[in-house]
């Protein structure tokens, strides 16, 4: 690296949000540097596995023309498992629609998906450098003015290096540390603000993704799971089919895991035991094991979104909602209106603190505020009422269990039995009262 | 709660690719004392990849070699007591799905 560095727009951190906001910059015209710490951009990413095509359009209109998508399959099947110890209630939606015409979501990795993105974003003019760590910003006058990095000046001179650039948009990731620097937030997040999911890529024997989860060539099947998961805690696990893999994980609040002296990769096996599990993962070989910290800090959480020459956006400012799997789509998405924001800001030639409160006004108008706003109460939710991941699954397990298992008795004793179990699982004024609970929620009370 | 099947963590991290910083130890322990007197010791439970463990004079050894960056020590240590960086550029580890 040079002396002095100069570029219209920083980018720091090549993931999806970083992507974004990058090539929505250098499209615009705007000389635009990504730093990314990874020896290639998505080294460090990992997600359970599913992304959405309409922000993935959003950003690359031409999706369909490509030769190779950057995905596994198409999601045609999704929804829960409820998972009792031994036994599991399947609750999925598939349509013969959604298996025609172009999916709307599909299964995919990180390291392949974030290495085509990133390709899109130089062939858009983005300068990416990887295998350079960000380690502070350059602040003058109360104002982001650049950014230091972990290489040298030049041979002569081994002090950090300095890139100078008006516009610094900050995709760091869920650890938040340069947002903290910049001022956007007071404070570090706490353990029971983020969710820490471990995840193995499980691979199988030839044709049996497809003949083990009922599944053709150009089908996928996605499910959250529920209950034994996760050992009754709020959280849940997943098992998402690849191509010729599976994607089998578990997450708990980090403070779960901290409490109750719970080991991460014991709780994946635990799952992985699961007699329903263990049928469908039979034979395979993990060929990668990993472990990521999602953001679920939300509304309370939420970081100033801009400061003078600054913008942050995706995981490093929280934008995740881990009931409707949305996390990479909701950083494509604010990654484009910072750029955007970034952009009109080169136009006013103005960098202050109005013209890059632009993003956060696209961002606070946009359907991603209105949900943190709406699901405000979510996190606490979940930790109240565990009922929903304890008794809830198992229950239905019984129930269903009951239900199916009644013939050659007399029926009324088979309900009578039923609701014998409902009253001493939950009770029928708690089952009220839990009903209510997650009406309000889903209301956005 | 129920005991959890026990799984050897070597086995799991085996499976990650990493390009190792040997210059520069990223995670440390700030005091070593704290740890001594730290009662719960919850980060030989939650690293997702045991990079915490406790040698035969109860000591919190820091495999920081198998470190997956996750960053759950840097907030989950009751006592706040690691000094947590990113490897350098380039290093650490590097998924190959992800």
């Amino acid at each position: 690296m040079g002396k002095e560095l100069e570029y219209q727009v920083v980018v720091v951190g090549g993931g999806p949000g970083g992507l974004a906001a990058a090539m929505t910059c250098a499209r615009a015209g705007l000389s635009t540097l990504l730093l990314e710490r990874g020896r290639f951009a998505g080294a460090k990413n990992l997600f359970g596995g599913v992304v959405y095509t309409e922000s993935i359009l959003s950003l690359v209109p031409d999706l369909f023309s490509e030769k190779r998508l950057p995905f596994e399959r198409p999601v045609t099947e999704e929804g829960w498992w409820l998972l009792s110890e031994k036994g599991v209630v399947k609750l999925t939606h598939t349509e013969a629609e959604r298996m025609e015409g172009p999916p709307r979501a599909y299964t995919a990795f990180r390291a392949r998906f974030d290495p085509w993105l990133a390709q899109k974003a130089k062939e858009a003019g983005v300068l990416l450098v990887p295998k350079t760590k960000v380690i502070d910003l350059l602040k003058e006058e109360g104002q982001v003015k650049g950014v230091v990095v972990d290489r040298p000046r030049d041979w002569e001179d081994q002090e950090p290096a300095v890139v100078r650039a008006p516009v610094v948009i900050l995709s760091e990731g869920v650890n938040r540390l340069l947002a903290q620097k910049a001022g956007l937030i007071d404070r570090d997040f706490k353990p029971q603000e983020v969710a820490l999911s471990v995840k193995e890529v499980v691979q199988l024997p030839k044709g049996e993704v497809e003949k083990r989860l009922g599944l053709k060539e150009n089908q996928g099947l996605a499910v959250e799971l529920l209950g034994e998961a996760t050992l009754g805690l709020p959280g849940s696990g997943f098992l998402y089919t690849n191509t010729t893999t599976v994607s089998l994980g578990v997450g708990l609040f980090l403070s779960d895991f901290a409490q109750k002296g719970i080991k991460p990769y014991e709780l994946l096996e635990n799952l992985k035991r699961h007699p329903v599990l263990a049928r469908i993962l039979e034979g395979g070989e993990t060929l990668e094991y990993g472990a990521h910290l999602i953001p679920e800090w939300g509304l309370e959480g939420l970081p100033k979104l801009s400061a003078p020459g600054v913008m942050v956006v995706g995981d490093a400012a929280g934008l995740v909602n881990p009931l409707f799997r949305e996390g990479t789509n909701l950083a494509i998405y604010s990654g484009i209106m910072a750029g955007k924001a970034a952009v009109a800001a080169h136009e006013k030639g103005h960098f202050g603190s109005s013209s890059l409160a632009l993003y956060e006004e696209t961002l606070k108008s946009s359907y991603i505020y209105r949900d943190l706003q709406y699901f405000r109460k979510l996190k606490r939710y979940l930790q109240e009422n565990r009922a929903w991941f304890d008794t809830y699954p198992q229950l239905f397990n019984q129930v269903l269990g009951l239900y199916l298992s009644a013939q050659g008795r007399a029926k009324e004793e088979v309900f009578r039995e039923i609701s014998k179990l409902i009253r001493q699982r939950r009770g029928m004024v708690n089952l009220l009262k839990d009903a209510l609970k997650a009406f309000k929620l889903f209301k956005g009370w | 709660m129920k005991p959890l099947p026990k799984v050897n963590i070597d086995d799991k991290v085996f499976t990650l690719k990493y390009y190792v910083d040997e210059e520069f130890v990223h995670l440390k322990i700030k005091d070593p004392r704290v740890c001594k007197e730290c009662l719960e010791k919850p980060c030989l439970s939650f690293c997702p990849v045991g990079v915490y463990r406790l040698d035969r004079q109860g000591n919190i050894t820091v495999g920081y070699q198998a470190c997956v960056e996750c960053g759950s020590c840097r907030v989950a240590c009751p006592f706040l007591n690691i000094e947590w960086h990113y490897p350098r550029g380039g290093y650490g580890v590097a998924y190959k799905f992800g």
